[in-house]
């Protein structure tokens, strides 16, 4: 058979041409289409499962919101990629998911930690691997005031100011024996201390003091015994999961006293758990309530648009907050973690959502602010606006 | 030795491109690839010929597998995240090895693995903390004092048999991890803070630079891991080889008949769990220096769970089985960030997979062999 | 000690032995006919609260709200749901490795209640999160000084008391707990009087599965709250109640869940501000009750063959 001797030519031509197609067509899935800015990452940690998750969530929707509205902004000089893990309220996973997000060095910055005891393990490792970050809803005074790390800084208020104004209106109201509930993590033994301090001064007395842990199912051992001592307020201090437990088993045990808890407990979550039962409980957050915030409108408008699962809850805006702050500063120094530092040394008087932002000389934000809020009708009524203030409704025991 | 070295090659480079690849496809490709390989394999016969040229000529071999581990660590010398993997890796196989000791060999179930490697840890925390104890001594000390605490379960563990010997090593891990929450004596829920490994004045938690070539700290943990998993590694391969490693294994088949053959069982298993709960110790105690904390949540029965786990996916009662399957379980949820909150109902399953289809693990322990150069 | 306080810590504790009681029958039924250590019968356990909570949810939204309707439906509904678990882990996993040794078993059984237990937590909407359940019995109560009786904590203790002995009725006067009873003391010879091995199996898995997810239910109108985690430490205490009590005694395992609800209860009353501890009281007895009786305080006429 005659051998044709154009074909071999273009059987070349065409299995260069296929080849040649298909190598293009690789090397563009594989190499990255050039954006017109480049994409730079920044970071979120919060605790997005467990009984904490629904704040969780509804920080990291309101750091998304910030990198979103910024990603739309046309003069923005850089493209935000939010990488968001999961600390899960507790220390280990906490120290796990900061190791991960500082030792990448892709990511500038990064927005951290609801929980006190999860961000107080975790500090050490971005002072370790240089990372700043900005804590949106931790409490615990040590997290920017035990060390002078430069890479710490905190946007939300401290647990020292919400147990002045808690002792002072349950002082007021006539209240004078107490029992302290606390978590033995880091964070309910600060409340402890502070709220111990604070009552001293106000003549008021604690007839006992219980540790529990975070996840502890069953008080009836600890509330049998308050039960004994029969205190007309039980001051909680932890985290929306263990309130609800305990407020429950309180009613089953018929212990009847005021429920006083903490910026903990101030969620949606707790109402959820406790349905009827959390009538009259009384709690202090540091901060205006959404509404009242100088960015506030703005914020809630913004973040209904975006049609989140979920409510920003009640440390949304701090989380805001702290992520525009951090966008602004890397649109000023550019992506680099030092810079990012350096720059944030110097933060007075930025404006923000939440008023005003200034770092002391420890990186803290002051908010001078303490809502007090009760729980009337199924919502956190602040204090002043309730029934309870007026007189009436009556918390049990009330004169 | 040609198929046992062309593997160590093979698995080298793979490991080089696992750890470096980013993109999720990509991660899910190449781990298919090497299920299709290792069966492709299997099915060849080739595998069989590379545990045998692996039996033939381990220390060989053995050496070349270090040299292959210093190679990957070269690779990624300032990639942080990637290191702290691999160091996680080989800690986490010394600790796998004092387990098999105890259950492989000796066949003393130990279901409180990981708390033993919690007191490793929270000693090199309080150690390092308030005395000044050397780095390098606290690390045996870990060993030391976890076997010590280990040995409070020795009579009710001599005693009891089975289903009962399960009961009191779960018992120990609850009740562990229970004491460390509700006391402050040792940092309570919160943790302890560790310091980092500082070795005659060199502190390995400082970045390190060598002319222009910045070189990740964790490098240093690095070398002192290696030396600790090829010390362990070397221990057990004499230790199963030797006369100690025929009792352990004649009194875990039967223990009726090895006592009529004048075994001191007691003994036998005395030895087998303390020196196992040493090497656990031990590990933890490295481990505890590397992350620079320590918290009971880090050390709960679901820890414990996830060594037993690793034990039986690489094969009871062999070594390099264990390794593989130490790295398998911790860096594939690492890399395969979509299931990295599934990775615990995962190795559940593929246990259960493992023990209906495939009870002896990925690499079944081979027959002793008794006379140098046999073949089975 | 105040008498009103003392008789509430007792209350207390009975109602916690209630439900160890109830999950260390369980413990003690599997290994009486089978041998073989169940261990993921703590979260079966969660499992069927998770079940009788999700059908209190849909028939709610369905309309219903007679408490004692939804309640019959949740216990109808979860017992039905986890009987029939119980039956398929039976069936595909744990008669098939009968020949292996047991650790396998052992093993087996310990991942499946990871699997279980991660399943729920995945898979159910929020699984993460505590979830509260329903509090579906009468709530009046009585206070008697510092003794609050409790209508719905009477009832669960006489639910609880009329179960294990329906469960004595059913083993020791029945046909079928005859057959139970054979199987469980020897399995060649009840085979060969006819006694069909394998449905006996899976009925007795199944019959425990039932006993967890009553207490199941149980341990949810009792705290209003379940989570994904409850199983965990239940199944453990269960165990060990079984154990100390001996493992293949129904009697044992009774005896064994009150006596560790007794455990914690003198913790927790002897420690006031260390409440906390009264776990790690518990555990350390259980490994010196081990150490002093290997085979739990009831022993068990173990025979082996060499």
């Amino acid at each position: 058979m005659r051998r044709s001797t154009t074909s071999i030519p273009i059987r070349k031509m065409l299995s260069a041409t296929v080849g040649a197609t298909v190598l293009t067509g690789l090397l563009s899935i594989v190499a990255e289409p050039a954006f017109a800015k480049d994409t730079v990452k920044i970071g979120f940690i919060g605790p997005l499962t467990g009984g904490n998750s629904a704040i969780g969530l509804g920080g990291r929707n309101s750091a998304d919101l910030a990198v979103r509205l910024r990603n739309a902004d046309t003069a923005a000089k850089y493209n935000y990629d939010l990488v968001g893990l999961d600390d899960e309220c507790k220390p280990n996973v906490a120290v796990q998911a900061a190791t991960k997000m500082a030792a990448d060095r892709d990511i500038i910055a990064a927005v951290t930690h609801y929980c006190s005891a999860a961000a107080i393990a975790a500090i050490d490792i971005y002072h370790k691997f240089g990372l700043p970050i900005v804590v949106w809803g931790a409490v615990l005074p040590d997290i920017t005031y035990r060390n002078q790390y430069a890479e710490v800084h905190r946007v939300n208020g401290m647990m020292i100011n919400q147990n002045e104004t808690n002792t002072e209106l349950v002082s007021k109201l006539g209240y004078k024996t107490f029992a302290v509930i606390h978590d033995t993590t880091d964070y309910g033994k600060g409340h402890n201390q502070y709220f111990s301090q604070a009552l001293a001064g106000k003549g008021g007395k604690i007839v006992g003091t219980f540790g529990v842990t975070a996840d502890q199912q069953d008080f009836t051992a600890e509330l049998t015994q308050i039960k004994a001592l029969n205190p007309e307020v039980i001051y909680f201090a932890g985290l929306t999961p263990l309130a609800v437990r305990i407020r429950a088993q309180m009613d089953k045990l018929g212990v009847r006293a005021v429920f006083d808890g903490t910026s903990g407990i101030v969620s949606d979550a707790y109402i959820q758990g406790l349905g009827p039962l959390a009538e009259g409980t009384l709690a202090f957050l540091e901060g205006a309530p959404n509404a009242k915030l100088p960015g506030g409108k703005f914020f809630m408008e913004k973040y209904a648009a975006q049609k989140y699962e979920g409510p920003p809850e009640t440390y949304g805006a701090f989380a805001y907050a702290g992520m525009d702050l951090v966008l602004n500063t890397i649109e000023k120094v550019g992506p680099d973690r030092r810079k990012v530092i350096d720059d944030m040394a110097h933060v007075k008087d930025r404006d923000s959502i939440v008023g005003k932002i200034t770092f002391d000389d420890h990186g803290q934000n002051t908010v001078a602010v303490v809502t007090r809020y009760v729980v009337q009708d199924g919502k956190f009524v602040e204090w002043d606006d309730s029934e309870y203030a007026s007189g009436k409704r009556k918390l049990p025991g009330q004169k | 030795m040609l198929p046992g070295a062309a593997a160590l090659a093979l698995a080298t480079v793979y490991v080089i491109a696992l750890l470096a690849v980013e993109k999720q496809p990509l991660v899910i490709g190449l781990l298919a690839l090497a299920i299709v390989a290792v069966l492709g394999a299997d099915r060849m016969g080739l595998l069989a010929s590379v545990s045998r040229s692996f039996a033939e000529r381990e220390d060989t071999l053995g050496a070349l597998a270090i040299l292959a581990a210093f190679v990957v660590a070269a690779f990624f010398h300032d990639n942080h995240f990637v290191l702290l993997l691999v160091v996680t890796v080989l800690i986490y196989a010394v600790a796998a090895l004092g387990l098999n000791i105890q259950i492989g060999y000796a066949g003393v179930l130990n279901f409180a693995g990981a708390s033993f490697f919690g007191i490793g840890a929270y000693t090199a925390a309080v150690l390092n903390a308030h005395t000044a104890v050397p780095h390098l001594l606290v690390l045996p000390t870990g060993g030391l004092i976890a076997a010590l605490i280990g040995s409070l379960l020795l009579l009710p563990v001599l005693r009891t048999r089975g289903h009962y010997a399960a009961v009191v090593t779960i018992a120990f891990a609850l009740l562990f991890k229970t004491f460390l929450e509700v006391n402050d004596v040792l940092g309570g829920p919160q943790g302890l803070h560790v310091q980092g490994m500082n070795i005659f004045g060199w502190s390995l938690n400082d970045n390190m630079a060598v002319g222009d070539i910045d070189l990740s700290f964790y490098l240093g943990y690095f070398v002192v891991s290696m030396a600790m998993l090829v010390g362990a590694f070397v221990l057990v391969r004499r230790l199963v080889r030797s006369w100690i490693g025929l009792n352990l294994d004649a009194m875990r088949l039967d223990e009726t008949a090895a006592g009529c053959f004048g075994l001191d069982v007691a003994r036998w298993k005395i030895i087998a769990f303390t020196l196992g709960n040493f090497l656990i110790g031990f590990a933890g105690a490295l481990f505890g220096m590397v992350g620079g904390f320590v918290a009971p949540n880090n050390y709960t029965f679901a820890d414990s769970l996830l060594l037993v786990s690793i034990l039986l996916l690489g094969g009871i009662g062999n070594p390099w089985g264990l390794a593989v399957a130490t790295f398998i379980v911790v860096v594939v949820p690492e890399k395969l960030q979509t299931i990295q909150e599934y990775r615990f109902l995962l190795y559940a399953l593929l246990v259960i997979a493992v023990l209906l289809f495939r009870p002896e693990g990925l690499l079944p322990r081979p027959m002793r062999r008794y006379v140098a150069g046999w073949r089975p | 000690m105040d008498p009103g306080l003392l008789a509430q810590y007792v209350m207390n504790g009975l109602m916690l032995g209630m439900m160890y009681a109830l999950v260390a029958v369980g413990f003690t039924l599997f290994f009486g006919v089978l041998d073989v250590i169940q261990f993921s019968h703590g979260d079966v356990l969660t499992v069927g609260a998770f079940v009788a909570l999700a059908t209190y949810i849909g028939l709610r939204s369905a309309g219903i709200s007679s408490s004692p309707i939804l309640l019959l439906a949740m216990l109808v509904v979860a017992i039905g749901a986890i009987a029939t678990l119980g039956l398929l882990i039976a069936r595909y996993l744990v008669l098939p490795l009968r020949a292996a040794p047991a650790l396998n078993t052992l093993l087996i059984t310990l991942t499946l209640g990871t699997v279980l237990r991660e399943s729920v937590r995945l898979f159910y909407p929020q699984g993460a999160d505590p979830k509260s359940f329903p509090a579906l019995l009468p709530t009046s109560s009585i206070n008697l000084g510092q003794f609050n009786l409790r209508l719905d904590n009477v009832i669960m203790l006489a639910a609880g008391a009329a179960v294990i002995v329906g469960l004595q009725l059913l083993l020791n006067r029945t046909k079928l707990g005859l057959a139970i009873r054979a199987v469980a003391q020897d399995e060649e010879t009840a085979r060969t009087m006819g006694i069909n091995f394998t449905a006996i199996v899976l009925f007795t898995f199944a019959l425990g599965s039932a006993l967890a997810a009553f207490a199941g239910i149980m341990n949810g109108l009792y705290y209003n709250e379940i989570n994904f985690g409850t199983g965990l430490l239940l199944g453990v205490i269960g165990f060990s109640a079984a154990i100390v009590g001996g493992l293949g005694s129904i009697y044992g395992a009774i005896l064994g869940g009150f006596l560790f609800a007794g455990l914690q209860t003198i913790g927790a009353v002897a420690l006031p501000f260390a409440g906390a501890y009264k776990d790690v009281f518990a555990f350390a007895v259980v490994i010196a009750l081990m150490a002093w009786r290997p085979t739990g305080l009831i022993r068990e006429k173990i025979s082996e063959r060499v």
